[in-house]
């Protein structure tokens, strides 16, 4: 880790075309399996492609997929941008 | 006789496949869980008869909604089974896969979506797949054919797998990494200009721009289109052609009487009267052929190219926010829009709602404030002439209604309206031919259930005018009809039809002789009072006898209320 500044954050910090890559997706067992089933796990990239106004969903890209998500879920879910 | 089961996630094709395997005519859209209820259908392989049956679609065998309930209890039945796998989607398929492969039955498994996973760079080795999880995979792409005969052929070899055993949640995952590492390689590829589109169509500052003109390009389509195909082909073919040679066979046969009467009302050669003769070779095929079908089909050409192309999962996203303030998410968009074609769709998409609550509230709104085509066809058909305020008053009424009581509805009823979460699938071009015959599909669907019942009205209100059965009931309700809602005591037999179909109820306004306010608060009272009998009997089965009864008694008390107020309002 040398030379970089990981910090971990909600996946609703991300600004859309920000990058990061997802460590924690909070949520009970239920919700996770769920998750993943769609492409959303831990260790994969996230792109943000769109926030809707007035805390509506996100739009997000992992890996290729593209997924909607409602806000209060995407608070959960964690994630690390590595930058420099 | 054996039974195949065809079990895969969400939006691989599936129903496509089934298509392809058995000939039965599936719909299918670029939009996840369009396979609510399962389909059933019949195929010959190498001489023997097999029963497939078309599973929804589902994430995992541990069931989270409704329809994957459905999909264990039809694993367990199922002798063998075709695991459709995404291959531009391969990790999180695989997890399904594992699960139905510790299951022990015999499977096999078609790696569908192969030419497109080829086409954005996607390599698998389809063998060293093959041997890891130890049954058959065979390569196809449902939507051009290909690789669907080579699936046939070696049904007979799908199998237990050895290699697979039941295991855990996090063992599971760990083996699709595994696998994955292994069979599977990735290359690099730039944004396509599909993509570009997609990001445009989901952004905010784009995306509701694109949105509203979507919609009203589609409406102005579907009314444009569907009045040219009145004035030009269906009109000609009815007064010119069908309306003189029906009547002069039945004035040969039937000169007057009762027959002649029920048959074609007071049509005659001179004056060809579709509208209001209420015969059943008369009004009975005119308002089903002429005056509805044309709309019918342009509004299911155009739902199915939404459908087709994957703009509805986007349009879910942007009405989103909007209607959590109902109760609801963005996903209750579609059996909205379904239920704009027809109801009992539209009812049966509710179940795409997860809670409760939502699916009360989803299909409560639809059933009072979502005229089905057939309607509204009718309701330009008797307004349009009068002007064009009067349909929008009638739509925006009913708008008014869907947002005023989804705004009660979600503080009174109770229960959870979880958040959105939903995949946004990639644009697709829509096929042509698919689109026809998806097209064609839905109309034939509409005549085939829509003309018997319209007949049926027609021939029952005939004998209930006969029977002087109509002047008893008109007698009995006019009090509520004429004193609280300004309308003349005969359109009781408006809202009897209604119970059987609405289309064919609002044309029997036409010769109450009413005025344009009139008619406009008969138009929203007939849509909100109560659904039509196909529309009821779906609802019971979907929300249970209680939730039904709930539902029918806010139709009776928000129809009154609403028929009152525009009374006070117009007249």
């Amino acid at each position: 880790m040398s030379g970089r500044d990981v910090k971990v954050a909600p996946l609703t910090t991300l600004l859309p075309g920000e990058k990061a890559r997802i460590v924690a997706l909070g949520h009970g067992r239920g919700r996770q399996r769920h998750f993943r089933t769609m492409g959303l796990m831990e260790g994969k990239m996230v792109e943000m492609i769109a926030m809707q106004p007035a805390r509506g969903p996100l739009v997000i890209n992992v890996e290729g997929t593209q997924i909607a998500i409602g806000l209060g879920m995407a608070r959960r879910i964690l994630i690390e941008k590595i930058q420099g | 006789m054996k039974r195949i089961a065809m079990m895969g996630c969400p939006n691989v094709g599936k129903s496509v496949l089934f298509s392809r395997l058995t000939g039965v005519n599936v719909i299918s859209s670029n939009y996840p869980g369009t396979t609510v209820d399962f389909t059933k259908g019949y195929t010959h392989i190498g001489g023997e008869k097999f029963e497939l049956i078309d599973v929804p679609g589902t994430y995992s065998l541990e069931p989270i909604s409704k329809a994957e309930e459905v999909a264990r209890t039809m694993l367990q039945e199922a002798d063998i089974i075709i695991n459709v796998v995404d291959a531009t989607h391969m990790e999180r398929n695989l997890y399904l896969t594992l699960e139905i492969l510790g299951m022990k039955k015999p499977t096999i498994i078609a790696l569908n979506l192969s030419d497109e996973a080829k086409h954005i760079g996607i390599d698998i080795d389809v063998r060293h797949l093959e041997k890891l999880l130890g049954v058959p995979v065979v390569p196809t792409c449902a939507i051009s054919g290909e690789g669907v005969k080579e699936l046939t052929l070696k049904l007979r070899a799908a199998k237990q797998s050895e290699q697979i055993k039941p295991m855990t949640e996090e063992e599971r995952w760990r083996k699709i990494g595994d696998i994955i590492r292994k069979v599977q390689v990735v290359h690099h590829r730039h944004h396509t200009i599909r993509e570009h589109i997609a990001d445009i169509t989901v952004k905010p500052a784009t995306g509701i721009p694109i949105a509203v003109i979507v919609i009203f390009l589609i409406f102005l389509f579907i009314i444009r289109i569907g009045n040219l195909i009145i004035e030009y082909l269906m009109d000609p073919i009815f007064y010119d052609y069908y309306g003189p040679w029906i009547v002069g066979v039945v004035n040969t046969f039937y000169p007057k009487g009762l027959v002649h009467e029920i048959l074609i009302g007071k049509s005659t050669l001179e004056s060809l009267d579709f509208t209001q003769s209420f015969g059943l070779l008369t009004t009975g095929l005119y308002v089903p052929f002429d005056m509805v079908l044309p709309f019918v089909v342009t509004f299911y050409l155009m739902l199915s190219l939404l459908e087709d192309t994957g703009y509805l999962p986007r349009l879910a996203v942007l009405v989103d926010t909007g209607l959590h303030k109902l109760g609801l998410h963005g996903s209750a968009i579609v059996p909205t829009i379904l239920g704009l074609g027809c109801n009992v769709p539209g009812a049966l998409a509710t179940r795409i709602m997860e809670t409760e609550k939502q699916r009360f509230i989803a299909a409560t709104l639809m059933a009072i404030a979502v005229p089905c085509m057939a309607q509204s066809a009718m309701i330009f058909g008797i307004l349009g002439k009068y002007g064009m305020r009067w349909i929008l008053m009638v739509y925006g009424t009913l708008a008014l209604l869907y947002i005023s009581l989804g705004l009660v509805l979600k503080r009174i009823i109770k229960g959870e309206s979880p958040e959105l979460l939903l995949e946004v699938p990639p644009y697709r071009k829509p096929d042509p031919v698919t689109l026809l015959k998806k097209t064609w599909t839905k109309a034939y669907g509409f005549l085939v259930e829509a003309v018997p019942f319209v007949l049926l009205g027609v021939f029952v209100m005939n004998l209930l005018y006969i029977s002087g059965v109509i002047e008893l009931l008109s007698g009995l309700f006019s009090p509520v009809l004429t004193t609280l809602l300004g309308l003349p005591k005969e359109a009781i037999v408006a809202l009897i039809m209604g119970f059987l179909r609405k289309d064919i109820a609002v044309g029997m306004l036409l010769p109450l002789g009413m005025t344009p306010q009139q008619l406009t608060i008969s138009c929203v009272i007939l849509s909100t009072y109560f659904p039509c009998v196909a529309t009821f009997v779906v609802l019971l089965k979907e929300l249970g006898i209680r939730d039904m009864l709930k539902a029918t008694g806010l139709m009776l008390i928000v129809s009154l209320t609403v028929g009152v107020l525009m009374r006070a309002i117009l007249i």
